[in-house]
């Protein structure tokens, strides 16, 4: 996590984001259920998840977006405004694997300063999330 | 009775379904279409059918096409195996059925659903244990599982061995896709490639770039095969089988030829087109066109040296200056090929085949005596020689 | 089977009626945007932001106070503890929809999609509300899954001051669990936390070769009357005709013949770009293996290297190589 925030001017279609793997636990999963007030029991409880044809617990997708506006932030710094995620889910996350974030800045837009990154996670199975996030980022001095 | 398979038998009827990326209909469905199609357009009746063959890795029952077609009793069936190396395999047993009386007229046929249903660029994984599947374990492990790996290996070393590029195989896609423009069946129908976006597109297994690759296709092709004397009295002008013969060669493997002395000499090839040859009595220089299979760009080049266009490792030298292009020297996959047109497993190329000697390709060369078709590389293989009655 | 005839048709009528509907609840947040939420939410995502938990950083930047993570936009307004019980409210149409949906054998749900837009970050102490609207419901779906139909339903969030604060949509699936996967209840149909390579099959003629490989050697086939090598491995010579054989073991070393780069498809339990190359051994047999530890564009015809024999994955030991010292 820099503190420094990349400014408009710096940042070019085509760029990539430091690589981030998410190493997928238990704890993981459940903290990232409760903590976003998901206590559907597929996220905390095995039996459940197990019930619905899963190994163990899986992520919710509260947690996959929360990675993913992570992810981004920590490359675009503080002074960053999300204004919006787009994603498409795929395999899921388990307990065991992990989830590698890779994004790249797909668009530039003047008007407002606006960045496009497209985004992906990718675990042991294969895409489990794939999509865009929009964000403002502060003019150059 | 020694017999040659020379001039024995005739296509005299062909018929394809549209081909697609969803047909949204059995194979079964497909197989019949495309046979129905075929048996009215040799002018016959399906009562007239007494003989079947396809490929053994056509899931349809050839009793459960007859049954749907309305084909009654049948006195020759059989099945050719080797993925597309079958393509012509399969016309060699027609040939064979009609020149020794087996059966008077029989219906090849191949039909799939190569994109909605099981596709091939999945790859092999597992079944029961037979010798196919313990050589597919060599490479399983390593990951070597799809047909456009293995052949991206042979081509690697085509490529060392004779300075052969990228752009080179480009323009065996190139000239291809000039055809497919102007025929309507085609998938790339009205789309055409330039060297750049050949170059630009994605690596599916290196040295195979996205459009060296054939596409994957729901659809079914056939064609009926009878003796000359019977194509006297039937509408379409026939096209004479002047040659048909299959090959197997030594140190044959299924699609890998990992360990052969030289992986890149084609025995099986050699042997189909010395014995195409042979049989006709004709060399290259009589050939006019043809439908030279291609499941992947680099495998044209092989055949064009293997049946002796041009020397071995100089494949890319005769296509350069357009070769294969409608006006070159062998206008080649006049409807685009299995790369622009459509993946029949080859048998859309054998429609093709007969409509050159007809006149009706939308590519005709002005000059269509003579015409080779040919059927997959790396595998057991066979070929025809085509031509005017 | 899906539905047919008569039948989907009454129940896509039934279908029609949702379609553009609120769902009949109004969701408050049970608690203003605080930073004892949003510090746990951090914890959680290992998101370090300062903007959501540091006050004097937060104070420095854009955002000029402490203000939410916007993806946490939907935790404001979530149930909590009262959802691990499964039972619903019964004024939720949404329910009242997966319901119907149920009853006609399209048990299966998944989450296929999301789409959010945020006008604004939430500061703490932001009174959050949402309301759900039903948008659309597609037609009948064949899917990778199975048989079904898509829903998609929008949420708008407000705030204390009815001001929108941002929306999001999500599409969902509700499908009819193909046969196969709904009846097979044992332990492998469960999907396993890592996948493997594919295994090789074993039988007569090259179980033993396998077992050499677990044991840490690459064996090569001999022939006991013409000691010609073979590979792979096969019953009888075709150079003599002969049955008899037996094995020695390769030193390793080789030099590429010819290789190839997978890029496409991506097969689970194999890492891409994969190197996978034809290697003459200095016994003069070949062998196919994988190539490790290398820059794809580096490798060439000609290059000499060196097998090892290694775990690939949690099960599989198989000849591996790398470029020679
Ligand atoms: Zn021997």
């Amino acid at each position: 996590m820099s503190t420094e925030t990349l400014r408009y001017q710096d940042v070019n279609v085509g760029d990539t984001l430091p690589e981030l793997p998410i190493p997928l636990t238990s704890s993981l999963i459940v903290a990232g259920a409760v903590a976003s007030q998901d206590y559907t029991p597929v996220h905390h409880d095995k039996e459940a998840a197990e019930a619905a044809g899963m190994q163990d617990v899986f992520m919710n997708i509260l947690t996959t977006n929360g990675l993913v506006s992570r992810f981004v932030t920590d490359w675009a710094g503080i002074d960053a405004r999300i204004t919006g995620v787009s994603i498409k889910l795929g395999t899921p996350n388990l307990p065991g694997d992990t989830m590698t974030l890779t994004g790249a800045v797909a668009e530039k837009d003047e008007t407002g300063n606006a960045v496009t990154v497209e985004v992906t996670g990718k675990n042991a199975w294969g895409n489990h999330v794939t999509g865009a996030v929009k964000l403002t980022l502060p003019a150059g001095d | 009775m020694p017999t040659t398979l020379k001039d024995e038998a005739a296509i005299v009827g062909i018929g394809e379904t549209e081909y697609s990326k969803n047909s949204g209909r059995s194979e079964l469905a497909l197989a019949a279409e495309a046979c129905r199609a075929a048996i009215a357009d040799a002018g016959l009746t399906p009562a007239d059918i007494d003989g079947m063959t396809t490929f053994t890795m056509d899931n349809t029952d050839e009793i459960e096409v007859a049954r749907a077609v309305g084909v009654g009793d049948l006195t020759f069936f059989s099945r050719t195996p080797h993925g597309g190396g079958a393509a012509i395999g399969v016309m060699h047993q027609a040939v064979m059925a009609v020149a020794t009386g087996s059966a008077k007229a029989v219906v090849v046929y191949r039909a799939l659903n190569g994109r909605s249903g099981a596709r091939y660029s999945e790859g092999v994984s597992g079944g029961p244990t037979t010798s196919d599947l313990i050589h597919w374990s060599w490479y399983m492990p390593s990951g070597l599982m799809t047909p456009a790996s293995w052949v991206a290996m042979v081509t690697q070393r085509y490529m060392h061995e004779t300075g052969c590029t990228s752009e080179d195989l480009a323009e065996v896609c190139i000239a291809q896709r000039e055809h497919a423009i102007k025929n309507p069946r085609a998938f790339f129908h009205g789309k055409p490639l330039t060297l750049e976006e050949h170059q630009a597109a994605r690596h599916i297994v290196e040295p195979l770039r996205l459009y060296d690759c054939c596409q994957e296709t729901d659809g079914g092709a056939a064609c009926v095969v009878v003796s000359p004397e019977m194509a006297r009295d039937l509408p379409n002008p026939p096209a004479l089988i002047r040659a048909v013969a299959q090959g197997a060669g030594a140190h044959q493997e299924s699609m890998t030829s990992f360990y052969r002395p030289t992986m890149t000499d084609l025995p099986e090839v050699d042997l189909s087109a010395r014995q195409c040859w042979e049989i006709s009595g004709l060399t290259a220089d009589d050939i006019d066109a043809a439908v030279i299979y291609d499941a992947f760009s680099s495998i044209v080049l092989w055949q064009l040296e293997s049946y002796g266009f041009c020397k071995k490792g100089e494949a890319a030298d005769f296509i350069r200056d357009g070769a294969l292009r409608l006006g070159g020297r062998l206008p080649t996959n006049t409807h685009g090929g299995q790369l622009s047109e459509a993946y029949v497993h080859g048998m859309n190329g054998v429609n093709e085949g007969v409509r050159l000697i007809r006149g009706t390709s939308t590519s005709q060369p002005a000059k269509n005596e003579h015409v080779l078709v040919t059927a997959g590389v790396g595998v057991p293989t066979s070929g025809m020689i085509l031509g005017q009655a | 089977m899906a539905i047919s005839g008569t039948e989907r048709e009454e129940f896509e009528k039934q279908l029609e009626a949702y379609v553009g509907i609120d769902i009949g609840l109004e969701d408050q947040g049970r608690d203003p945007v605080n930073a004892a939420m949003v510090r746990h939410w951090c914890e959680a995502m290992g998101d370090g932001c300062g903007a959501y938990t540091d006050p004097v950083q937060a104070a420095a930047s854009v955002h000029g106070e402490l203000v939410a993570p916007p993806t946490m936009l939907q935790a404001w307004i979530l149930g909590g503890v009262s959802m691990a019980s499964g039972e619903s409210d019964p004024r939720d149409k949404q329910k009242e929809l997966h319901r119907l949906f149920d009853s006609k054998g399209f048990t299966g749900v998944v989450a296929t999609n999301t789409e959010q837009e945020y006008t604004r970050y939430l500061k703490m102490g932001d009174e959050i509300c949402a309301k759900t609207v039903i948008e659309s419901i597609s037609e009948q779906k064949a899917t990778g899954l199975g048989i079904g139909y898509f829903i998609n339903t929008r949420t708008t969030f407000r705030d204390q001051n009815d001001e929108e604060v941002g929306w999001l949509t999500f599409r969902v699936l509700k499908f009819e669990i193909a046969e196969a996967s709904a009846s097979s209840s044992d332990e492998s149909s469960v999907t396993p936390s890592r996948p493997q390579r594919l295994k090789p099959a074993l039988g007569h003629d090259n179980a033993w070769w396998w077992d050499c490989v677990e044991k840490d050697e690459l064996a090569i086939q001999r022939c006991s009357s013409c000691h010609a090598l073979r590979h792979p491995p096969r019953p009888m010579c075709g150079e003599c005709q002969a049955s008899d054989w037996d094995f020695v073991f390769s030193t390793g070393q080789g030099t590429i013949y010819s290789f190839v780069v997978i890029r496409h498809p991506e097969v689970p339990g194999y890492t891409y770009p994969l190197v996978v190359a034809v290697v003459e051994l200095e016994e003069g047999t070949r062998f196919v293996g994988n190539v490790l530890d290398i820059d794809p564009a580096e490798v060439e015809v000609g290059m000499s290297v060196q097998a090892s024999i290694e775990l690939v994955d949690d099960e599989m030991k198989l000849p591996v190589f790398r470029r020679a010292q």
